[in-house]
């Protein structure tokens, strides 16, 4: 499987970049979406932070083993959850 | 309380402990390698042997289907399976393993529960000991609820730094994640932010700490609390 590095973008500039020294084997792009979204969630829900005071504000760059940007995944977009949709057609 | 000195081994409660009461537990401890990843008690798993970890680090988990968190930490300061043995059980729900290699001196169940049965003063240590790891778990419940996760990952490099010679701590992101029941995202932004102001070093799977006194700093109060009832039970400060 490949492996993607969930990089963490909270600002502007290579300073406000979390660079993901580890990344994670998934299937294809769109399981890393996924994953990213996921993420994106439990910290929304129970990570407050000192460096970041709106989850909202940040964003995934995703890429892959050669250092390429596959995806761009805003926080944002975990809105709304599929539960949401459910109850609101 | 006269107090030991027993220079052959690292563990503060076996150092601490009155030379008669060490003499009963002596011919009972047998020295044992800590591997990573070795499980030292299983969730609900019958207590055979309690560990008094040496040098190295153990870690205490809850475990269910969303995943695994870390709830508690024991190192040279402590001994894996005290808790539930004093406490009148042979088992405990949560996970004990190795998450810095190391030694330990392993000692039988019923040659420990003996010794205690025995001796008054050496019920009274542990016990002491068993209410410390208490004190920390809920200063980890409290730390959680309450405090950015700078402040979180700052309290337990701390601890770990505590229970390690020198001031090399290694470990992973990912394991960390765990640690810390925060995304490895979390993890990685929060150590950006230690690393920045200086506290810090850390390079693939090594962290150095640079300066302690910003740590405790950054901890926010999150750390220290548990640590000085520790030294105020266990050593008499």
């Amino acid at each position: 499987m490949p492996r993607y590095f969930f990089h963490l973008r909270y600002g502007r500039g290579t300073e406000k970049l979390a660079v993901d020294p580890e990344g994670d084997e998934l299937a294809d792009d769109e399981a890393a979406r996924r994953h990213a979204l996921q993420c994106a969630r439990d910290l929304v829900a129970g990570s407050p932070s000192f460096a970041v005071r709106d989850w909202f504000a940040c964003s995934f760059e995703i890429e892959d083993e050669r250092a390429r940007r596959v995806l761009m995944v805003p926080f944002g977009d975990i809105v709304p959850e599929e539960d949401d949709e459910d109850r609101t057609g | 309380m006269t107090h030991g000195r027993h220079c052959d081994a690292h563990n503060r409660l076996l150092k601490v402990m009155p030379p008669e009461d060490f003499a009963r537990l002596r011919p009972h401890l047998e020295p044992v390698d800590l591997l990573t990843g070795q499980i030292l008690l299983a969730p609900n798993a019958r207590t055979e042997h309690i560990h008094f970890i040496e040098t190295g680090i153990a870690s205490i988990t809850a475990e269910g289907a969303n995943g695994r968190v870390e709830v508690g930490i024991i190192g040279r300061e402590g001994a894996v399976g005290i808790t539930p043995v004093l406490l009148g059980s042979d088992r405990i729900p949560h996970n004990h393993f190795i998450q810095m290699p190391g030694s330990a001196l392993q000692i039988r169940t019923d040659a420990l529960t003996a010794a205690v049965e025995e001796s008054p003063t050496l019920r009274k240590l542990l016990l002491r000991y068993v209410l410390t790891e208490m004190i920390q778990v809920r200063q980890t419940a409290f730390i959680n609820a309450t405090h950015e996760i700078e402040a979180r990952l700052a309290r337990w490099l701390l601890m770990c730094h505590d229970r390690v010679d020198g001031d090399e701590i290694l470990l992973k992101h990912d394991f960390l994640s765990m640690m810390l029941g925060v995304r490895r995202s979390g993890v990685t932004l929060a150590m950006q932010q230690l690393e920045g102001a200086g506290r810090i070093r850390a390079r693939r799977g090594r962290i150095t700490v640079v300066n302690r006194e910003l740590l405790e700093e950054m901890a926010d109060g999150g750390y220290g609390t548990p640590e000085a009832e520790y030294a105020r039970l266990i050593e008499g400060a």
